[in-house]
């Protein structure tokens, strides 16, 4: 099935719908899976949207996220998590109990999952490695740096890092502040958490040196960094904030601001490094950016937008970068067609 | 219900939430299996705090532990529950639509992180709505825990618990004679004037009496029992009290603001909650506001009708409280007060 947009640089490649209202999208290697709020799970071919495999996790899901090669998925949720691998189709691994916030893989061997106060480490069958001890409030993101060797644990007042195996963390990065998403650059050289206090944070790895941005209208609970590391994308107010990160970082620098939404309900780099954003609104626009552009504090306006779904966008992801997966609330998955690379 | 009152403000879609506060052993399980077996029609998620064995096929139960987060505000007595917030998002996102969330705390819950919630976060305050903390009451043990002498800086919980309900479930009542019933709705009234006590035995009150009642509904409540306005007794105490006040006029938005903000900021710790219904100056509608610590949301309710006198009606619930103070400073706010000095 392919629907041609009248612009013909862009085009539905595919479209299903779920039964269930999706919450999150993840795209790598050749697949996509998309959860649920209330735990339908369907692990999609990129290309096609033909389902490869279909889990549940009864209590509801949060995140899912693949492994690099798409040779696993994790999916966590209020009640717990589950670990589903490709080979053989099957959930080699399923805990309920604790709320579980995120996972995310430092490698296709090694996945660290959010479970209460804790995050648990498991290897490519399953097999819990190591755990950290429990932080003081709920796991709410996790992270891995220097090629999986470090863990940080976001939880309420920290982010931690703990060296492999190793439960008690070796470095604490405090801010007394409720850290909702965690975002860690490329280039490892910025920690970032958004808070529910309306703010991101930010230390330098280097030496822990802090800045704080404060003054959004709403909490920041969507963080992202591009390839590059460069550019820095954050919700918490109707308008996108992205914050130039290169050379000394952006203290005393003003951010592009991208207005479009009312409401920001997703956000996503395209890969590479053009500085291409997609970002999707409560009322069902999705909004694509050349976010890098023009001038520190500039205004920005989409180049174009997608408006013809009247549900929340519910997550947003990039399957490589001609692919552009979208979820709304009603259900449904879409995925766009771009095939120029340097435009949108 | 059946009378028309002037804050019948119009409904606004939002999820109505009831809280469910009281010291264990007062009941709270017993009205929680009540409301979730009784036929209402109502589909209702519960988010306990205490692990109770309830498995009811046309609730969601979800199973929370106490979180306290402090806000980087400036804002010190400003906390809110994380783990609240955490699960109210999720079940925001689910696509069955539920009809009612009933929040059940721990015995020893405070409740101003729990209201707090509903003031801090954007996305929960766009979609549900406090409807009203409900406190159970053990009438024969209460008075004890009302009694308890706490260290200092330490909040009586009992106290505090009655302090914020907006209604109060007196329960157990067949367990206490009528001379211990009365001195406990007697304790009740002298923390929280306003507060609607409901008597029961074996937690048996009528749904509807506690379930999407609108706390909001000021009117109703001061209707029912105004005579706590006048009461003059404890001017400077350092126990718990209310001060209602009552004055005709219309107030001066902005004189209004200066004084509430100012109040707020200053004894926001003392004053745990506050609520009023004002006429604006200018405005055809009725401002209903309401308050917990320095917390403060209002919105826009009923229409004032062509011959209705302007009454302004505000209620503090607190320590320290100051009655001469506060309705020296509301009728400053008064748009005719200026004038008239």
């Amino acid at each position: 099935m392919s629907i041609t947009t009248p612009d013909q640089a862009l085009s539905v490649a595919w479209e299903i719908t779920i039964d269930d209202a999706p919450v999150a999208l993840s795209a790598r290697g050749d697949l996509v899976a998309v959860a649920g709020a209330e735990g339908t799970v369907r692990v999609l071919d990129a290309a096609m949207g033909a389902e490869m495999g279909a889990l549940d996790l009864p209590s509801g899901a949060l995140k899912a996220q693949l492994s690099p090669s798409a040779s696993h998925l994790a999916v966590t949720g209020p009640m717990g998590y589950a670990l589903w691998r490709r080979a053989d189709g099957r959930v080699i691994v399923r805990e309920s109990g604790a709320w579980s916030s995120s996972a995310a893989w430092a490698n296709d061997e090694r996945v660290a999952i959010a479970s209460g106060r804790t995050a648990l480490v498991f290897d490519a069958d399953g097999e819990e490695l190591w755990r950290t001890e429990p932080a003081a409030s709920t796991v709410t993101d996790l992270a891995w740096l220097r090629r999986g060797r470090r863990l940080a644990v976001a939880a309420y007042g920290a982010v931690r890092g703990h060296e492999r195996h190793t439960a008690q963390p070796v470095v604490t990065y405090p801010y007394i502040g409720s850290h909702l998403a965690l975002a860690v650059a490329p280039t490892e050289k910025w920690i970032c958490s958004g808070n529910q206090d309306a703010s991101i944070h930010i230390w330098r790895t280097r030496d822990g040196s802090e800045l704080t941005m404060s003054g959004y209208p709403e909490k920041v609970s969507r963080l992202a960094f591009n390839d590059t590391g460069f550019w820095l994308a954050a919700d918490g107010a109707p308008d996108l904030t992205v914050w130039d990160f290169s050379g000394k970082g952006p203290a005393g620098t003003a951010p592009r601001q991208l207005r479009c939404h009312e409401t920001i309900t997703a956000l996503a780099w395209r890969p590479g490094a053009a500085g291409h954003l997609a970002s999707g609104g409560h009322d069902g626009t999705v909004a694509l950016w050349h976010a890098t552009g023009g001038q520190p504090a500039n205004r920005l306006r989409p180049v174009r937008t997608l408006d013809d779904v009247d549900s929340a966008v519910a997550a947003l992801a990039w399957a490589g970068p001609h692919l552009l997966i979208t979820a709304h609330r009603d259900g449904r998955v879409r995925a766009y067609g771009l095939p120029s690379r340097t435009a949108l | 219900m059946t009378e028309a009152t002037t804050t019948d403000a119009p409904r606004d879609g939002r999820v109505p939430v009831t809280v469910l506060t009281g010291f264990l052993g007062s009941g709270k399980t017993t009205l929680l299996n009540r409301i979730l077996t009784e036929h209402h029609g109502m589909r209702i998620a519960v988010i306990e705090n205490e692990f109770g064995e309830i498995g009811i096929d046309d609730a969601l139960v979800l199973d929370a532990e106490e979180e306290i987060f402090e806000m980087n505000n400036g804002c010190i007595c400003c906390t809110v529950r994380g783990d609240l917030i955490r699960i109210l998002g999720a079940l925001m996102r689910r696509r069955e639509k539920f009809d009612h969330i009933l929040i059940e705390t721990t015995g020893l819950a405070d409740p101003a992180p729990v209201a707090q919630t509903f003031f801090m976060d954007d996305e929960i305050a766009a979609q549900l709505r406090l409807d009203a903390i409900i406190t159970l009451v053990d009438a024969a043990h209460v008075l004890q825990h009302l009694d308890e002498v706490k260290p200092e800086g330490v909040e009586n919980e009992a106290v505090e618990q009655i302090a914020f309900a907006d209604r109060i479930v007196l329960n157990k009542t067949d367990l206490a004679d009528e001379e211990t019933i009365a001195e406990v709705e007697a304790r009740v009234k002298a923390i929280n004037a306003p507060v609607q006590i409901l008597r029961a035995r074996n937690a048996e009150v009528d749904l509807r009496q506690i379930l999407d009642v609108g706390a909001f509904d000021l009117d109703r409540v001061l209707k029912d029992d105004p005579s706590f306005l006048t009461e003059t007794e404890h001017q400077h105490d350092t126990t718990v009290t209310s001060v209602g006040i009552e004055l005709d006029g219309e107030v001066d938005d902005s004189r209004l603001n200066a004084w509430l903000g100012n109040l707020l900021r200053t004894k926001g710790a003392d004053i745990f909650r506050s609520k009023g219904i004002l006429a604006i100056a200018g405005s055809g509608r009725q401002y209903v506001f309401q308050g917990v610590h320095m917390l403060l949301m209002g919105e826009e309710g009923a229409q004032w009708r062509t011959d209705e006198p302007r009454r302004n009606r505000l209620v503090f619930i607190g320590r320290n409280l100051d009655r001469d103070e506060l309705e020296r400073g509301f009728a400053d706010c008064l748009a005719t007060a200026g004038a008239a000095a």
